[in-house]
């Protein structure tokens, strides 16, 4: 991933309000985390041991005022998916879902499992996605579902394929 | 043994009204949800979440006291957990596991199923080991109070590991409904709202039509 389009994201991160995200990171996104952690982002990015644990960082951030992001991997998701069907589901409390995503066209690995299981988990849990397949539609869309999720209080998630992040 | 009840009725004499308590599903909503009338509850908190939960609140909210009324098979879902919370060292946060070493002790007449405490698990050990200094094991009501005001009057993360009976054998009267989980998130986000000056609810028009 180039440094220019981890600075996208964060960007996205930014201009969309959030400010804490919470995660475990992956090959795809480590350029990301690693801005998320320098300071200078001006998000509090706080690392987890598991994703769900990561999921419920975030719901407790919601509920003390922080606008969060829960950035985690294909693989990641499906790790955090009780967590985020409860928090979806039962309490309704709106988490903005930042994934890379794998599998995707522009990947240099075949990882085609997570094609199988993404979308499906997402759906499963009523978060409503989008793909952004282009670089130049990153800030755009993480700031609309993030404002979507918000006004809605329900979560919403951002997939990102290798083709907008190359 | 002692009961998470007898316990659950200390931690009520001596938690401050503002003070934020994050309570996992079962019998410690249950009882707690019916001790005391406080908008500072967030409930029904799911296993591998309660400390998480507790977690980011503390994290968001430098200033406010919180505690997770954690309980054993709960915190073995996310142990790891204990580690993030050693590290981002969150001063203003305390977490009480009800440590009964049962799944399900408190659900039927009869205790359920042993969970890893109930045989050689330490989990203030654990938490210990997970680099929390503040990390003890109390057995009886006066030492878990001593150690609640302890935690409360000075800089944590502190983990307060209670050892309670498998069985819930004495349980508060049924006095008032416990808010459902949607319910509880709208009453505590306007109560954090008006006590801390943020925005939670979101910009929705609220406007169905
Ligand atoms: C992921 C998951 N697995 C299993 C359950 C079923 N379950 C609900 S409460 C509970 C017991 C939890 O044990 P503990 O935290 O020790 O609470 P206690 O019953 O002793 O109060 C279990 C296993 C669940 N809610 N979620
Ligand atoms: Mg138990």
């Amino acid at each position: 991933m180039k440094e220019e389009k981890a600075k996208l994201i964060v960007q996205g991160m930014k201009e969309a309000g959030v400010d804490f995200a919470v995660g475990v990171p992956d090959a795809q996104f480590i350029e990301v985390y690693k801005m998320l952690e320098r300071s200078e982002s001006g998000i509090r990015y706080v690392g987890a041991a598991n994703e769900a644990e990561a999921a419920g960082i975030c719901m407790g951030a919601w509920a003390g005022g922080k606008k969060p992001a829960l950035v985690i991997a294909t693989s990641g998701l499906l790790v955090a998916t009780y967590h985020i069907a409860r928090i979806n589901l039962l309490h309704e409390i709106p988490l903005l879902i930042l994934i890379p995503y794998r599998g995707d066209l522009g990947d240099p690995r075949w990882l085609g499992m997570y094609q199988k299981t993404t979308e499906p988990a997402l759906k499963a849990m009523d978060v409503p996605y989008r793909v952004v397949r282009r670089s130049e539609d990153v800030v755009r869309t993480i700031k609309e579902c993030h404002e979507s999720a918000r006004a809605w209080l329900r979560s919403a998630a951002v997939l990102f394929t290798e083709e907008a992040l190359w | 043994m002692v009961s998470r009840y007898a316990l659950l009725k200390k931690l009520a004499g001596v938690v401050a009204d503002d003070t934020l308590v994050v309570a996992c599903i079962g019998n410690t909503t249950a009882f707690w949800g019916q001790l005391k009338e406080r908008e500072a509850n967030l409930f029904h908190v799911t296993l591998g979440m309660c400390t998480p939960v507790a977690h980011g609140l503390a994290l968001a909210l430098p200033k406010r006291k919180v505690v997770a009324l954690d309980a054993d098979g709960n915190l073995l879902l996310n142990l790891g957990s204990l580690g993030t919370v050693a590290n981002e060292a969150a001063k203003n946060l305390t977490i009480i596991v009800f440590d009964n070493g049962n799944y399900l002790g408190s659900h039927k007449k009869e205790p359920g199923m042993r969970t890893a405490t109930g045989g050689k698990m330490n989990l203030a050990k654990v938490a210990e080991a997970s680099g929390i200094d503040s990390a003890c094991m109390v057995d009886d009501a006066e030492a878990f109070e001593q150690k609640v005001k302890a935690a409360l009057g000075s800089n944590g993360p502190h983990v307060i590991v209670a050892k309670i009976a498998a069985l819930d054998d004495d349980r508060p009267e049924k006095s008032r409904r416990i808010p459902d989980p949607r319910q509880n998130k709208y009453e505590f986000a306007k109560y954090i709202e008006r006590t801390e000056g943020v925005a939670i609810l979101g910009g929705g028009l609220g406007n169905f039509g």
